[in-house]
């Protein structure tokens, strides 16, 4: 377990207890100390403990092991090791131009204000069609919405790479179509090949870094 | 044990339900699921939460003495 869920721990076991001991002696409340110590445990301390919480399972959603831990995301995360710099994804995770552990939540989130809550909200969605509805087989899996370039923006707008590329430069209405969101990035014709997780047994993959397989299965 | 005095009473109960509701946290936090956090909020949290209140209810509903008037 990462540092942060250690004292976590930590923290909700030394709450517990302190709690403990008023629950076993609540005459100790009694006293001008006693009030001040049940405020602390009884009211401040599970307040903090339950902030906490939240914001470490929260972190722990944007992981990588997180989002391929049910079974239905496994192909997904195979096709982040597929040996072909054509397929986009794969592309992104190899070479770090996502983070590693957090490759899924990068692209996938919403860049948009109340974008990160919209994407939990996605989550929670999974959860449910996961353990009490029919999930779909991997390859039948589509997104909520259309890919907004905007995701793509978030990283891309204003580098070199980008904004001079050959391609991206050749037709003088491509990149700012492609700002606007008027034609897409993925299915216009440039980056379309993405997961491709029904094609898996056709390609090559990439044994990759002992990091690259900590964070796919 | 629970206590006589109703005060102490609704602090136990405040504590037990806090003890509870942290638990399930600590559960949430050692399970590595995606529905640890369903479960962390949903019943992790109410009895967090229930606990609370029940600690507030507790000292707004205290009796204090009268004081004396001179």
């Amino acid at each position: 377990m990462a540092l942060p869920g250690t004292l976590l721990l930590l923290l909700i076991v030394v709450t517990a207890l302190l709690i403990g001991v008023l629950v076993l002696r609540p005459g100790v409340t009694a006293t001008q100390g006693g009030k001040i110590l049940g405020f602390f445990v009884l009211f401040l301390l599970p307040l903090i403990c339950a902030g906490m919480g939240t914001t470490y399972h929260i972190d722990r959603s944007k992981r990588t092991e997180f989002c391929l831990s049910c079974h239905e995301m496994e192909p997904y995360g195979k096709s982040l090791l597929v040996d072909d710099p054509a397929h986009l994804a794969a592309a992104h995770f190899q070479n770090h131009r996502v983070p590693a552990d957090e490759a899924c939540y990068t692209c996938h989130t919403n860049y948009a204000m109340f974008g990160g809550f919209r994407a939990k909200m996605h989550g929670l969605k999974h959860v449910y069609v996961h353990y009490l509805g029919t999930p779909p087989a991997p390859e039948a899996i589509r997104l909520y919405d259309p890919f907004n370039n905007r995701e793509c923006l978030h990283c891309h707008l204003g580098a070199r790479s980008f904004e001079e590329g050959a391609v991206h430069t050749a037709d003088p209405d491509l990149l700012p179509a492609a700002k606007a969101n008027k034609i897409s990035c993925l299915s216009s014709g440039c980056h379309e090949t993405v997961h491709q997780v029904a094609d898996l047994n056709k390609v090559k993959f990439w044994k990759g870094t002992p990091d690259a397989q900590r964070t796919t299965p | 044990m629970l206590s006589a005095q109703p005060l102490e009473r609704r602090l136990q109960l405040a504590g037990s339900l806090l003890i509870l509701g942290l638990l399930i946290e600590a559960l949430c936090v050692v399970w590595t699921r995606p529905i640890a956090f369903v479960v962390f909020a949903g019943f992790g949290g109410i009895l967090l939460a229930a606990g609370i209140l029940v600690y507030l209810y507790s000292l707004v509903s205290a009796r204090v003495a009268p004081s004396k008037k001179k």
